[in-house]
């Protein structure tokens, strides 16, 4: 390791390559989960009302998720190994707690996702309508279940409990404290209504494409109608429970965090800041743009607007998160939620007229929507995992005490390397979504995947037969 | 026997159903890049698309099962092989999503096929000089990794043994192939599997030999009681190579079976693993790290055990049920058409 210097540059790229390479998988979890569910939904209507558009829209969109699915599993796996790659010293420490959650993962719900995604993709002709729907609900069932062990996983880097320390390892002392740490039970419900939210928008957006271009319009219009009426309800209760994630969970466990959010260093502001430059090394802001009163009615719920917001300088210099991914970690996770509620709200007052199919500005502004959730998810992280910085088990284990004594041209060769096949590989996903919207779910009557050779042409039975 | 011992079994258990299930998944991938034929090229990717995610969950679960169950040893051994695992990951990556877009093309594309192939290829490599700069050892100091980013290549032992997983997988590769098709399809992975099998014992023979001047791991006073083992290992796998060499037969009217390679295939995977266990036992990572120093706490491998008890034999039915329902060969007759 050597010098400090050497130390700083080489912590440096392994958190930028964590950070980017956790980045790029959440993308895809945040397509899979939603559209996992929705896919079982397309399923059981077909399966009740034996009605061909249902069929049609689970296969157009069985093939969207699958590549979404794939380029989520190939990147999880690269997360799995990183753990003891990049951090070799974290994986000693905390692997005989935080290694068994994602080791319960690995046997709950990978195995499962992975067992019945062959069924749920290939085992058409060679499975009944039972059995595939069977397959589809597990393959969601293992989606979620991956969820919860994650956030068990990273909510007990966040609160640690239920643990002793032996020789700097962390033991687990009471299981049901370990996994029921303080902030499980509000991240889950935060991350999973996140991940519904962003596959609602993104399912809804290609939607209303098909609506802008008047084209299979009976499945865009049931596409609409079902993502804008369940996000009608998911958009107002994110808002609820994420403001209990806030108020609750972080003003108690995470309190620098909570300060940087804000954006001030001195705790006299009662005002909500809008745009912040900050100087993380002189301690204060060489820019700001403030809105007067609403800090205090927003964060305090003190409408007289005189409690100011705490700041930053409350906490020791050495152990306070960067504020400016804080901050806008946090904008740019509330801010796309406010436009959500508008345009939900929209949508219901357009249904209310009647008018829901027919508006064609409301459609295009659908198509734009189609990334937003995913920027929140981004975000959202990013606040998350920047807040608790400098520690990686808060609190309790510095990040700066945990990362693998590699050379730094190493990490910074697999680094540039991860880039460019990220950035390609993202922009092959937009590209094969985009294509596979524009070719359609098919116009003719449907085929039926003919006899069982073990895997029939995915795009069959979506094209129109001739 | 203690819990961790235990858990090292089952350690191994997963290692095995690795090694065996993406073994013949990334030996498909291989044999791909050795044919030019479309149709025989696409019948191989079938044996390969609905299977290969839940083969590398396997591979999850061993870096998982280190990691929980002896967390000393991922901190050790996996930085030390970064400049071998990383391009591990990316070749794994490749070739996953290479295989979804083989389709955009009517046919075999000819780029992702490619990058298909050789990704296998890559792949199936980079852990050979994983596990063989595991079995010559480290240099370990104070609980961490003390040697230099390609130690672990011991003067290119690794790369030998590379070359030598690359030759298991394509052996593996070949048998299930040949279990799973007919026709020319058949006829080929048979001549493919049967060079293979030549190289692969060449070079097994190479790593074992060469696997106690390689590195720092030696052979300790106690190895002489381990002979059985080793005997044991090595007329298991002696004898799987000269029954998959011959089972590999061409004449589809004679008294052949089909199945025969896969069996005399896992005898060579049996009979390597003895080799390999009764060489290290009972060290994790030469020279003297042993399972007991690196193992989790009592109460952390009595839940991993629990949860593996559990939810292993769940798991096994369900993929045991996937395989049920693609069962059978792929596309036979038109192969025997244009064949
Ligand atoms: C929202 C939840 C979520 C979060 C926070 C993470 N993942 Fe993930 N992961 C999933 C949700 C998910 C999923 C929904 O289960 C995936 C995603 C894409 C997919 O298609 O399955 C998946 C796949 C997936 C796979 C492949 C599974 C398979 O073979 O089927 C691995 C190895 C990981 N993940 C590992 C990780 C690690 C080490 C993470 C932590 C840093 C992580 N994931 C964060
Ligand atoms: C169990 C799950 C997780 C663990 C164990 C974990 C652990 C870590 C580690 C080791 C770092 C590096 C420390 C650092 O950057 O300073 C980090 C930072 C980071 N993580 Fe996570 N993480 C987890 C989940 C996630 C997920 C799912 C995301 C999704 C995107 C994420 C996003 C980030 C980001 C953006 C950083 C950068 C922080 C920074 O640069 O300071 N993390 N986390
Ligand atoms: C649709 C909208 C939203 C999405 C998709 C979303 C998504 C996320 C995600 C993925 C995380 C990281 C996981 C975690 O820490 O639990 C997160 C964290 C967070 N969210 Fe949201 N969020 C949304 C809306 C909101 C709203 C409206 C608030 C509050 C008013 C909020 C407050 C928070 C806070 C405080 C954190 C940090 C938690 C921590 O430090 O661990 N979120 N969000």
């Amino acid at each position: 390791v050597g010098t400090p210097l050497s130390h700083d540059t080489l912590l440096d790229l392994s958190r930028w390559q964590w950070a980017l390479t956790a980045a790029f998988h959440i993308t895809f979890p945040a397509v899979t989960v939603g559209t996992s569910v929705f896919l079982v939904v397309c399923y059981a209507m077909y399966m009740r009302t034996d009605d061909d558009v249902w069929l049609r829209m689970f296969r157009f969109w069985r093939r969207i998720f699958a590549v979404g699915f794939t380029l989520g599993v190939v990147s999880g796996m690269v997360l799995t190994f990183e753990f003891g790659l990049n951090w070799g010293p974290f994986a000693r420490d905390v692997g005989p707690i935080v290694g068994v959650a994602i080791l319960m993962e690995v046997v709950m719900a990978f195995f499962l996702e992975a067992g019945f995604l062959g069924l749920l993709i290939y085992g058409e002709g060679r499975i009944g309508k039972r059995m595939m729907m069977f397959s589809a609900c597990m393959v969601s069932l293992g989606t979620m279940l991956s969820v919860t062990w994650i956030l068990v996983a990273n909510s007990w880097m966040q609160t640690p409990a239920g643990y002793k320390l032996v020789d700097g390892q962390f033991q687990p002392v009471n299981w049901l404290h370990v996994i029921f740490n303080p902030s499980f039970g509000i991240r889950f419900i935060h991350m999973l209504v996140g991940a519904l939210v962003a596959a609602g928008w993104f399912i809804c957006g290609i939607s209303a494409w098909y609506f802008v271009k008047r084209r299979h319009l009976p499945i865009a219009r049931r596409g609409l109608s079902v993502t804008l009426g369940v996000l009608s309800v998911l958009v107002p209760l994110q808002i609820y429970i994420g403001d209990s994630v806030a108020g609750g969970y972080v003003a108690k466990y995470k309190l620098p965090q909570l300060e940087a959010m804000g954006g001030n260093w001195n705790s006299t502001n009662t005002g909500e800041n809008m745009i912040v430059i900050p100087n993380q090394g002189a301690a204060k802001n060489d820019w700001q743009v403030t809105i007067p009163w609403l800090g205090s009615a927003l964060g305090a719920k003190d409408w007289s607007g005189h409690t100011a917001t705490p700041g930053l300088k409350l906490t020791p210099k050495s152990l306070r998160p960067m504020m400016l991914p804080t901050f806008y970690g946090f904008r740019l996770m509330w801010w796309p939620t406010l436009l959500m509620i508008a345009v939900v709200l929209g949508g219901i007052a357009l249904r209310l007229r009647g008018r829901l199919y027919s508006a064609r500005w409301f459609h295009k502004l659908l198509v734009g929507l189609v990334p937003i959730g995913f920027v929140s998810i981004w975000a959202g992280w990013v606040l998350a995992e920047t807040g608790r910085q400098p520690w990686l088990v808060n609190g309790k284990l510095l990040t700066a005490a945990a990362v693998s004594p590699l050379k730094p041209w190493s990490v910074l060769t697999s680094l540039a390397v991860f880039v460019v096949l990220y950035l390609a590989l993202l922009g092959m996903y937009v590209w094969y979504v985009v294509r596979a919207v524009r070719e359609g779910p098919g116009d003719g009557p449907i085929v039926e995947p003919a006899a069982p050779s073990l895997r029939h042409e995915r795009r069959s039975g979506l094209a129109s037969a001739s | 026997m203690q819990l961790s011992d235990g858990w090292m079994i089952f350690v191994i258990l997963a290692f095995t159903i690795y090694i065996v299930l993406d073994g013949y998944d990334l030996g498909i991938g291989v044999l791909t890049l050795l044919d030019r034929d479309d149709r025989r090229r696409r019948d191989m990717l079938e044996l390969v698309a609905w299977t290969w995610d839940g083969n590398e969950s396997w591979l999850a679960l061993i870096a998982l099962a280190l990691w929980a169950g002896v967390p000393l040893v991922a901190g050790i051994a996996l930085p030390a092989l970064y400049i071998v695992l990383i391009p591990m990951l990316w070749s794994l990556i490749a070739r996953g999503v290479s295989l979804e877009l083989i389709d955009e093309q009517d046919g075999w594309h000819p780029l992702w096929g490619k990058v298909f192939g050789i990704g296998s290829l890559a792949a199936g490599f980079c852990q050979g000089a994983a596990f063989g700069g595991l079995v010559a050892g480290l240099d370990v100091h104070g609980g961490t990794f003390a040697g230099g980013p390609f130690a672990f290549l011991h003067h290119g032992y690794a790369v030998l043994t590379g070359l030598t997983a690359v030759a298991l997988y394509v052996l593996a590769g070949a048998a299930w192939v040949f279990l799973k098709s007919g026709g020319e399809t058949q006829l080929r992975a048979a001549r493919v599997g049967r060079i293979a099998v030549v190289v692969l014992t060449a070079g097994t023979a190479a790593s074992w030999l060469l696997a106690p001047v390689a590195g720092p791991v030696s052979l300790d006073p106690g190895a002489a009681a381990r002979l059985p083992i080793w005997i044991v290992g090595a007329v298991v796998l002696a004898a799987g190579l000269v029954f998959a060499l011959r089972s590999f037969s061409s004449d589809p009217r004679g008294r052949r079976s089909d199945r025969a390679p896969v069996f005399s295939t896992l005898a060579v995977y049996a009979g390597g693993l003895l080799l390999a266990g009764g060489l290290l036992y009972p060290r994790l990572v030469a020279p003297d790290i042993t399972v007991h120093e690196a193992a989790s706490p009592h109460a952390t491998l009595l839940f991993l055990t629990i949860g593996a008890g559990v939810f292993i034999p769940i798991i096994l039915t369900y993929q045991a049920y996937a395989y049920w329902v693609f069962r059978g060969k792929v596309d036979v007759k038109q192969e025997a058409t244009t064949a």
